[in-house]
């Protein structure tokens, strides 16, 4: 046996983990080898000292504490999540039942649709015809939302002005709120500005 | 098998069902509190937390070199082993179990490129004491000097240990923690017990080289 393979049984045959025939060989070649004799005591001190070496240190409470705390939120999120999982089990069956009730409903409803269509006769085709040389209808176009509002504002105004405003619309037109009108849209603007021309603050 | 440094570590998940508990483990109070806690019972995770914390603490400042690094470590172990408690099968013993959780933990760690510094514990520094706890007692030293000498042998091979490459140092810190056979010292490193012996090999070679003016 050489030295170099010694070496490498060595810590092996120190920790007992070395199978029977090869610890014989071992201990023939250590027998007749001093310098793996020294080699293999040397082996043994050092594994003596690093298992000699503290394994166990003080657990701060501190730690104790947030791993327990990590732990209790984890079971709570574990909970939760099995909840929501009994929950959705419980609720699939009958959502599948009615999707595919909603499906039959629809595809029984096209069916029965299909079946009271007319043919197309010679006078349905007349009429048709007909239909294609009428001036072509105003195209539906989409109104804007102020459009929508404007009726009813409408009906609420009176055709026609007072008689007193009618006689003087220059007091109408010239108060001050009026040309100010645009800034009262803005909150913020309402806060921070003059709303009249005679230098006063508003007070918000 | 090397863990990826990017996954979060997993436990292994043994394959046998959990159904039968083999008579030896079930004789094991460890796998006991282990199964208690497999059913709910969360009290038993204190139990195996106040049991095995102090040695999982210890491995991982051994690894890390830094307390704050370790506490954080120790503390994602043990919340893995909560979190996969369902994987854990009692044909292994638990602190197998356990310390492929904290080996697994321990490397990924290490082996983070944004770990660039690395605060020594082990190299006390002036007017500091250890906060490790009591020093090895040495009953061969019976004189002060042959104390402080045993002590200084002690710091020496701590900071040497700490030196190794990790999966050197995981595999020799676990072959001398808790009695860990090479069997499940592979396991922890999800290799095969002929490369256990080469990296205990390799490990004892630095050491010895590096004490040889103290052995």
């Amino acid at each position: 046996m050489r030295c170099r393979r010694a070496q490498r049984w060595m810590v092996a045959a120190v920790d007992g983990e070395l199978a029977p025939r090869r610890r014989r060989m071992l201990e023939d070649h250590v027998g007749s080898c001093p310098v793996c004799r020294r080699d293999l005591a040397g082996t043994g001190e050092v594994l003596e000292r690093v298992a000699g070496l503290a394994t166990q240190c003080e657990v701060p409470s501190r730690l104790e504490q947030a791993t327990l705390r990590r732990v209790q939120l984890l079971a709570a999120a574990e909970e939760e999540r099995s909840a929501a999982r009994g929950w959705w089990a419980g609720l699939r069956a009958p959502a599948l039942a009615l999707a595919t009730a909603a499906v039959a409903i629809v595809a029984v409803a096209l069916t029965r649709g299909a079946g009271d269509r007319q043919p197309i006769t010679s006078r349905a085709l007349d009429q048709h015809r007909v239909a294609a040389q009428a001036p072509a209808r105003e195209k539906p176009r989409m109104i804007a939302s102020s459009e929508r509002r404007a009726p009813k504002a409408a009906e609420n105004l009176p055709v026609e002005p007072p008689p007193e405003l009618a006689a003087a619309p220059d007091l109408f037109i010239e108060l001050p709120i009026l040309r100010n009108m645009e800034k009262l849209e803005h909150f913020e603007a309402i806060g921070t500005t003059t709303l009249d021309d005679g230098g006063e603050q508003s007070n918000g | 098998m090397r863990p990826d440094p990017a996954q979060p570590a997993a436990p292994p998940q043994a394959l046998p069902e959990a159904g039968s508990v083999p008579a030896a483990a079930a004789a094991d109070p460890d796998v006991a509190l282990m199964l208690r806690l497999q059913a709910g019972d969360e009290a038993a995770f204190q139990d195996l937390f106040r049991k095995f914390s102090p040695r999982v603490l210890q491995f991982a400042r051994r690894f890390v070199g830094s307390d704050a690094q370790a506490e954080e470590l120790a503390q994602d172990v043990f919340v893995q082993v909560f979190r996969f408690r369902h994987r854990y099968r009692p044909q292994s013993r638990f602190s197998t179990w356990l310390f492929t959780i904290a080996t697994n933990l321990c490397l990924n760690e290490v082996r983070r490129p944004e770990r660039h510094l690395r605060v020594d514990i082990w190299e006390r520094r002036d007017g500091e004491e250890r906060a490790e706890g009591p020093p090895l007692p040495d009953p061969s030293a019976v004189t002060p000097e042959q104390g402080a000498a045993a002590r200084q042998l002690e710091r020496r091979l701590e900071v040497l240990v700490a030196e190794l490459p990790p999966k050197q140092r995981a595999a020799l810190l676990l072959s001398r923690m808790d009695g860990l056979a090479y069997r499940d010292v592979a396991e922890a490193l999800g290799s095969t017990e002929g490369a256990v012996k080469a990296l205990l090999f390799r490990a004892t070679q630095t050491l010895k080289r590096a004490l040889r003016e103290y052995l």
